[in-house]
């Protein structure tokens, strides 16, 4: 059954009727047509879905869209908003964090929840909170360069 | 494929409304962060019409120390626990074990509840729904033949939660809220041997905290096995409680995880209390962890190592405690 | 001004942007209102004979829109024209547990799950073999009639005399290898949109494919459609590494469905269905015999490999004869007996996976080559350095090498891992370190293409038009390995051009020339020289266009890319604006097209098969795995690699070394925890679950050395980067974990329960026929 859903998706406030069983990753992808998040796997093993909801990861395939219901979702379309590259971005672009670019979207909301919270992380840090995001084509080398170089951009 | 059954979802302020909503929709699920839930709903695992999130209720996500305890509400997140300082220097074990749990993000969803409760797993059960209809379905959802031994009586699905035993070896006690109100019991006492009744709760029942006495004197830590460093479940997980006082053992638990169905208390320990660590209490304690294991086919990968590897990582996180306090032979306070 | 360089240049990809904004569309991002669901119903039984498969149930539900079985299509597709034998809805017999048997279109997912549900087959079940040694018992039910033993295809051939080779040996040693099976994983699940257009008769099919033109090519044969009404596009495609070389099934299924629908269907397989689709590196066993003499020189090599195939032939007969062809093109072997077989069983069929054939027979030769280099006394690095071919040179299988970087790569990793102070010293306490080498190479492209059409190689097409951009189309697909990028950087390289005048426009039939797609590394040697041949026909027709507006000849005329000059007075000088409007005049858009073709003499020995491992040009790789073992826990952590790859010319560093890094990790999935599992056929691993494709946690830095030995062929010097170096990782690994503990490993993957269970029954240390740990001598 629909109920009205509140939130807030990329800075914008909005409501919609959306089915009580709808996972948050079929809201964002059906529902609001973003379909830079991405489903690379059959529930909640591989990250490519990774959303932020309240500047926190979360994976938007094992995530009711009415569970988040009042709270504050950020997908990949929000960080370049204004036009420009988000510094995150931009590094994945430069440095080469993308190949395929499917995991890209969950990869990068992941770095970026991380950065929030720690600037400055060294590369134990890295792996250890990009640890759920699987990629196929780079080896990860690359991307943990892409999140160092970011991260390097940003104010101490 | 992603669509869920259809489900009324409900989302009540507090426990006891919980338990209200539970004792009108006896089929309902609760719903906490959704890493194991949702994910077997889609491969049809979970059959409700009635979804009760908890995500609201305020009063299971404290985390209070009072009484030489600290009291962990159901609802406090894995990444939460993890990173709890208190937790850190008081209950290594539990720090060790919330941070190892699957990956990073589904850290930041999962609960302690949820890990408590985690449906069991079985190689024969975590499958699609054509998969399982082509062979014909298993004892733990659709048919009366348990697949990993098929004249068993019961279902051996194995119970891998990292928590249950980092808290059994913490000597926890679970709290319950039923409609006639709270009942608490050991955490070993929530659990059953049986992969598909394994929470010794009744159906009407909500775990709603954990608390942990905070003893002086022990040290603990949790430590498992699996093949990669991230997302995977344990094929084997090994928490450990040591109180050493010169060089007598005072005190030894040691649980289990991933090895039955449920989380196993490795008995026996008691005899070596007074005695040192040495080649002796080792050989017990090895002795005892592998008598703890009872891993069967479950996972895909084979049970003679997850046996044999078991008391190996028993033998080496007791070292490797009884190492720390010797170093520090006032030990963690 | 632009800061801007062509070839050589560590250019971000021309299609990043889209990527790391979200832009991107896959095909299941495309956007499609109203479009049908479509859904597969897959066999139950690993084999069985198919009696009835009964759709009345199906049709009659409200919101079903169409429901299709083997009897809406009879003609066989497959990738090699000679050994076409799979249907794209099983007929007559579902030979693997997941076996399309039947879809439906429906209005939304609930009703196609349920239009499944009311699918019923009758069926009559048969013996099922999941190993290559059932299904070869004499015995044994064919899986395919005019296949007798259940063998697809037998390869046996012997170049040199190897009896000779091995009696003249000082060590013969001969060891069983065997290699779990595989799979691609490439994170986007496989996807597929249809659209028919009932009115007009046409059809037009987005996918995820890696060869749309081969797709073309099937569905035009599988729904007896003319080319001319089928249009093939290619949106962004999330990796491939193999799985969608070939066309597959869901593809063929949902144009089907689309057309009994007459509108549009969308098929979206969940990754469970992906790995069933599959098309993966077979489980292999290689029987391994080399023969050394005493200063390290190989006198002989003999290999048996039998593959398990799976169900269908696809890549198969490929795959067996690549295994044998690559023995060869490494080193210089003056012998080599080779004795394949290819063998059918009742599983999801195996493909085409990155370093196509020559991974697992690389495992075996590499591990026995490190083997008997320890048995003789003598350093990997030296055996390796005896055995170098020198080019230019053509091998006594036929195939040609005229660039051989191996020698500067075997240098750069043994003195950047510090081989010569490290190794044998890093043993001490319950972890113990150790290193391993080991060499790969591969193919830049199969000089001969599955489908001889005598058409050239490759094709690329140029427009320039009033606007001074240059628009490149092609047909080659970019699935994340960045050959969009490489094309764009040789145009801009020829014509001296900002990046910020070209687009590339690529993979949809209706506009760009055809391509045969992307697989055996081709893309960059080949549709890299079609882009060369191209930009550099259109540069000249500039120059001719900018000498006569400056009014000069053709020879007096500088071209500076955005302008031109004459060259004894540079301020008599246009801009490239000019040069364009000139060009137009009396001719108007300009399409300059450009090809590739690889002459004759390089597709291969006159033997039979022998156009398979035909190329011309080689990628070379050393490289070397640094890992720690856990000696209690047999846990193994790789801690280091470092690569070295003899590319040609590095069109694009950073790319290139993308590449090396993305490979070498993928054999390390395949040597640490990789390996699919069938429970009596059914696949118990088909999710990232238990799927283990490795973290980030265990995932260590790589560390790439590019040299470039200027191949006289590739475009700018270019060959491959991103395969060859994949098959070097198992042995390595296997050789550093044998440096630390003294285990030798033989079988793929090396897990950690191999690993604990050997530590267990052998005393750690007990080295076997021991490797010295400094070499006695210097290096050549």
């Amino acid at each position: 059954m629909k109920k009205l859903l509140r939130l807030s998706v990329n800075g914008k406030p909005r409501e919609d009727a959306v089915a009580e069983n709808a996972l948050l990753l079929d809201y964002l992808r059906g529902t609001l047509g973003l379909t830079g998040t991405k489903q690379g796997c059959d529930g909640g093993e591989c990250g490519a879905c990774t959303v932020l909801v309240d500047s926190q990861p979360r994976l938007a395939c094992s995530t009711l869209a009415h569970s988040v219901a009042g709270r504050s979702v950020e997908t990949i379309e929000s960080l370049s908003a204004e036009g420009n590259l988000s510094r995150l971005q931009r590094a994945f672009h430069e440095h080469l964090g993308t190949q395929c670019g499917f995991c890209t979207p969950g990869m990068i909301m992941a770095a970026e929840a991380l950065l929030r919270v720690n600037p400055h992380p060294d590369r134990a840090a890295i792996r250890a909170s990009l640890a759920g995001n699987l990629c196929r084509c780079t080896g990860y080398v690359k991307i943990i360069e892409s999140v160092e170089a970011a991260a390097q951009e940003q104010p101490v | 494929m992603s669509t869920l059954p259809d489900f009324r979802l409900m989302r009540p302020a507090t426990a006891s409304d919980a338990v209200r909503m539970r004792a009108l929709h006896p089929s309902s699920r609760y719903l906490a962060g959704g890493t194991d839930l949702l994910p077997n709903m889609r491969r049809g695992l979970v059959a409700t019409d009635v979804v009760i999130a908890l995500g609201d209720v305020e009063e299971l996500t404290g985390l209070h120390e009072e009484a030489g305890s600290l009291t962990i509400g159901v609802g406090v997140t894995l990444a939460t626990l993890a990173a709890n300082k208190l937790v850190q220097e008081r209950l290594p074990a539990l720090a060790q074990a919330a941070a190892g749990v699957a990956g990073p993000t589904h850290r930041i969803s999962a609960t302690l509840g949820g890990n408590l409760c985690l449906e069991t797993r079985c190689r024969f059960y975590n499958q699609s729904e054509p998969w399982r209809e082509a062979n014909d379905y298993c004892m733990k959802l659709g048919s009366d033949t348990c697949r990993v031994a098929s004249k068993s009586a019961r279902c051996y699905a194995a119970f891998s939660g990292d928590l249950a035993p980092a808290l059994m070896v913490l000597a926890a006690e679970v709290e319950l809220l039923g409609p006639l109100g709270t009942r608490v019991l050991p955490i070993a006492d929530f659990y059953r041997e049986d992969g598909m009744a394994w929470l010794a709760m009744a159906p009407d029942e909500l775990l709603v905290a954990v608390r942990v006495p905070l003893k002086n004197g022990w040290v603990s830590a949790y430590e498992k096995v699996r093949v990669r460093g991230s997302i995977d479940f344990p094929l084997a997980g090994v928490a450990v409680a040591l109180r050493r006082e010169g060089d007598a053992l005072v005190g030894l638990r040691i649980a289990l995880t991933g090895v039955s169905s449920r989380p196993e208390s490795v008995s026996g320990l008691e005899a070596m209390a007074g005695h040192p660590l040495d080649d002796t209490a080792l050989a017990i304690i090895a002795r005892q962890v592998k008598l703890g294991t009872k891993a069967m086919e479950t996972t895909l990968i084979e049970v003679p190592f997850r046996r044999r590897i078991t008391p190996v990582l028993a033998k080496r996180l007791v070292e490797r405690l009884w190492g720390m306090v010797g170093d520090n032979p006032i030990g963690p306070s | 001004m632009n800061a801007f360089r062509g070839v050589g240049a560590r250019l971000p990809f021309v299609d990043g942007i889209e990527k790391v904004t979200g832009a991107a569309r896959y095909t299941a991002d495309l956007p499609a209102e109203g479009a049908l669901v479509g859904m597969i119903l897959r066999s139950p039984y690993a084999h069985a004979e198919l009696l009835e498969v009964d759709t009345t149930e199906a049709l009659k539900l409200p919101g079903v829109r169409a429901v299709i079985t083997g009897a809406d299509c009879d003609l066989p597709y497959g990738v090699i024209p000679i050994a076409q034998n799979e249907f794209p809805l099983a007929r007559d017999r579902v030979r693997y547990y997941g076996d399309p048997v039947a879809a439906v279109a429906a209005v939304d997912e609930t009703t196609a799950i349920e239009a499944l549900s009311k699918i019923h087959l009758r069926v009559r079940e048969l013996p099922a073999y999941f190993h290559s040694a059932e299904a070869r018992q004499p015995d044994a039910v064919l899986l395919h009639d005019s296949k007798p033993g259940n063998i697809e295809r037998e390869v046996h051939n012997e170049f040199g005399d190897t009896a000779a080779g091995f009696a003249a040996a000082d060590l013969v040693r001969e060891e069983l290898y065997e290699c779990a099976e595989v799979h691609h994983a490439m994170m986007e699940p496989d996807a597929a949109l249809a659209a028919f257009d009932a009115e007009r008769g046409h059809l037009t099919l987005w996918s995820v494919s890696q060869v749309p033109y081969y797709v073309h090519l099937t569905l035009a044969r599988c729904l007896k459609m003319e080319m001319a009404h089928i249009r093939v596009i290619k949106p962004f495609v999330g990796g491939g590494f193999g799985h969608r070389t070939e066309v597959l099934n869901f593809e063929v299924i949902c144009a089907m469905l689309a057309r009994a629908a007459r509108g549009t269907v969308r098929l979206v397989l969940s990754r469970e269905e992906t790995f069933l689709t599959h098309r993966g590196r077979p489980e292999s066993q290689i029987r391994m015999k080399l023969g050394l003499a005493k200063d390290g020189r190989i006198t002989a090599c003999e290999a048996e490999v039998i593959q398990r195939g799976g169900a269908y032939g696809g890549y198969g007969l490929v795959t067996i004869l690549y295994s044998g062809a690559l023995l060869h093109g490494l080193y210089d072997i003056p012998a080599v007996k080779y004795d394949g077989y290819r063998v059918y069983s009742n599983t999801p069929p195996c493909g085409a996976m990155r370093g196509h054939g020559t991974v697992n027979i690389r495992f075996a030769f590499e591990s026995l080559l490190n083997s008997m280099a320890g048995g003789l006394g003598l350093d990997p690095f030296e055996v390796r350095r005896r055995n170098l071919l020198q080019a230019q040179t053509e091998t006594i299988n036929g195939l040609k090498v005229l660039s051989y970087g191996l020698p500067e790569c075997l240098d750069w990793v043994e003195k950047a891992s510090g081989w010569r102070e490290r190794r044998g010293h890093l043993q001490e306490g319950p972890i113990r370190r150790g290193l391993g080498v080991a060499c790969s190479h591969f193919v830049s492209g199969s000089a001969k293409p599955v489908h001889w059409s005598g058409e050239p190689h490759a094709v690329i097409i140029l427009k320039l038009d009033f606007d001074a951009s240059v628009t490149i189309l092609t047909g080659a697909a970019d699935i994340g390995q960045g050959s969009s990028t490489i094309i764009t950087q040789i145009v801009a390289e020829v014509l001296g051009l900002g990046y910020d005048r070209l687009r590339l426009v690529a993979n949809d039939s209706a506009i760009t020339p055809k391509d045969n797609g992307s697989y055996s590394s081709r893309v960059t040697f080949m549709v890299g020289n079609a882009a060369l041949d191209a930009a550099t026909d259109l540069k000249r027709l500039l120059i001719t266009a900018a000498a006569k507006r400056l009014k000069v000849t053709e020879e007096e005329t500088e071209w500076l890319g955005e302008a031109a000059l004459v060259a004894a007075d540079p301020a008599q000088r246009i801009s490239f604006d000019e040069v364009v409007e000139e060009a137009l005049v009396g001719t108007g858009t300009l399409m300059v097209k450009g090809t590739f073709t690889c002459p004759p003499e390089f597709q291969g020995g006159k033997h039979r098969g022998g156009a398979v491992g035909s190329t011309m040009g080689f990628s070379y790789t050393a490289q070397v795995v640094e890992v720690s073992v856990d000696t209690e826990l047999g846990k193994v952590t790789v801690e280091k690699v470092w690569a070295a790859i003899d590319c040609g010319r590095a069109i694009n560093p950073m790319s290139v070394e993308g590449q090396v890094q993305g490979a070498i990790w993928m054999g390390m999935g395949q040597a640490i925890s990789e390996e699919t599992v069938y429970e009596q056929g059914r696949h118990q691993a088909a999710n990232l679950l238990d799927y283990r494709v490795p973290t980030m946690v265990e995932s260590p830095d790589i560390a790439v050395h590019i040299v470039e030995s200027l191949d006289p062929n590739g475009p700018f010097g270019a060959k491959e980067a991103s395969e060859g170096p994949l098959s070097g990782f198992p042995s390595a690994f296997a050789a550093a974990i044998e440096d630390a503990i003294g285990l030798r490993f033989k079988e793929l993957p090396i897990t950690q329960m191999r690993v604990f269970d050997a530590l267990q029954k052998k005393p750690p240390l007990a080295v076997v026929d021991a490797i010295p740990a400094v070499p006695a001598k210097g290096g050549a």
